[in-house]
């Protein structure tokens, strides 16, 4: 057909043109210019952020007041719960002291180092939630280190670094994967990003209900344990199915976080079969 | 220097797609200013400026969402082929008809793409899943984007150009 003798050329230079490019991201070679490139555009990503954040906000905010009513009355009754929990921690953080001081034991270095970051852009399309963020190799993030929120909540795990911004996959990604587990009952299991960019716990075994705190597990050696993760909102399925389908609601609004912290002190450990 | 706005047109675009567009979603799914861009300029600038700008902006939307760009590539490689197809096809379809249905299939093809790329990278994904939530809601919102922004450029006077490839100098019209 006319349309292909007049458009061959360039659809086999374009196509031969995306194998070339398959081959040097395999290779890494495209990874400098990438680097340049982000740092040539982090000015008009500023600017625009500067400008459209506040009023995805305020829309965002304009739309959920009823949402926000119904969630404030929840929270009121939650930080009623908490503040008792805390008094009783704080009851038992003074006993475990006193015993520990009688057992003469020392604690374990738990120095926990954070690098501060700002989300610069976000890539939301189907299946995909990463965030690229405003600090990069030349500020000690390297491949695999966590991201939290400013209050600790898991966000997500660094998947590729540049000089001056490094790429985050969040937890809602339908590509994460992270060993996770219930808080009281030790239940454990996987959670993973759903295509909505929420959350979905698979269980392995053990009982689970709604309300119930998941944390990371520290399986696998990717993410340490005892981080926050979300807590369990839904649990669907009748006692005759193998797996019952948790949905999680995440502990931090990951999609709309302004900023992050990576923790440096953090490197994945990989098994090394030499 | 059209052609040399034209790539910058489309660099802004990709900045705009992952630091705007994730503002606004709808329904979970953002706006694909990046096939708009290359269809208004394959649309009404000349198609020779899209044969550069579809590479340019593989590339510069590769980078910024770290996506593999030769996959981005292969995403937005049908638009023109479609367009010309269209055209000389022989259907009695208007300029906005055409350039209607080359966004939506290629928009319909992107998503699919890239959702196939994540579901190779590790993702699980049912079909209807991929269909119901993201390819026909996507259509929705390709088709929902052009019109908005069709009808304010016919209005400006832009008239709205075939996108067969005419016999002659490539960088003469550039």
């Amino acid at each position: 057909m006319l349309i292909f003798q007049r458009y061959s050329w360039w659809v086999a230079t374009m196509i031969g043109f995306a194998l070339f490019l398959a081959l040097a991201g395999q290779v890494g070679v495209l990874n400098p210019f990438q680097g340049l490139f982000l740092r040539t555009t982090s000015p008009i990503e500023s600017v625009l952020n500067g400008v459209f954040r506040p009023v995805a906000s305020l829309l965002s905010d304009a739309g959920e007041v009823g949402d926000v009513r119904d969630e404030n009355s929840r929270l009121r009754l939650e930080n009623e719960d908490l503040r008792n929990q805390v008094a009783e921690l704080q009851q038992n953080s003074e006993d475990i002291k006193g015993l520990r001081d009688a057992l003469a034991l020392t604690q374990g270095d738990t120095s926990v180092k954070y690098v501060a970051a700002d989300v610069v852009h976000r890539d939301a399309s189907p299946f995909t939630d990463v965030v690229t963020i405003n600090r990069g190799s030349s500020d000690g993030i390297e491949v695999g280190m966590v991201v939290v929120s400013t209050k600790g909540t898991l966000m997500g795990k660094v998947t590729k670094v540049t000089s001056a911004n490094a790429f985050v996959r969040l937890i809602t990604d339908t590509q994460s994967k992270v060993s996770a587990e219930i808080v009281l009952t030790g239940a454990d299991g996987s959670v993973k990003g759903t295509p909505n960019r929420g959350l979905t716990f698979d269980l392995a075994q053990g009982e689970i209900q709604v309300g119930d705190e998941i944390v990371t597990a520290g399986l696998g050696g990717g993410f340490p344990r005892g981080l926050p993760i979300g807590r369990v909102s839904e649990v669907s399925g009748t006692s005759q199915d193998l797996y019952k389908k948790v949905t999680v609601e995440p502990g931090v609004r990951v999609g709309t976080a302004e900023n992050v912290l990576v923790r440096t002190d953090f490197i994945p450990e990989t098994l090394g079969l030499d | 220097m059209k052609g040399f706005l034209a790539i910058l047109a489309t660099v802004f675009a990709c900045v705009w797609q992952v630091t705007v567009a994730p503002l606004f979603p709808v329904g979970g799914l953002t706006f694909d200013f990046v096939l708009l861009m290359l269809v208004v300029i394959a649309a009404f600038g000349t198609p020779r400026r899209a044969m550069v700008c579809v590479p340019v902006a593989a590339l510069a939307y590769g980078f910024l969402a770290d996506r593999a760009p030769g996959l981005v590539l292969l995403a937005y490689l049908p638009m023109l082929p479609l367009g010309v197809y269209l055209e000389q096809s022989g259907v009695p379809l208007n300029h906005f008809a055409q350039t209607a249905l080359a966004m939506v299939a290629t928009g319909a093809w992107v998503r699919l793409l890239l959702v196939l790329g994540a579901v190779l990278g590790g993702a699980d994904g049912s079909a209807g899943v991929v269909l119901l939530d993201f390819i026909l809601p996507g259509i929705f919102l390709d088709f929902a984007l052009l019109c908005v922004v069709y009808v304010p450029l016919r209005l400006l006077g832009w008239s709205g150009q075939g996108m067969s490839l005419q016999r002659g100098g490539y960088y003469s019209s550039l």
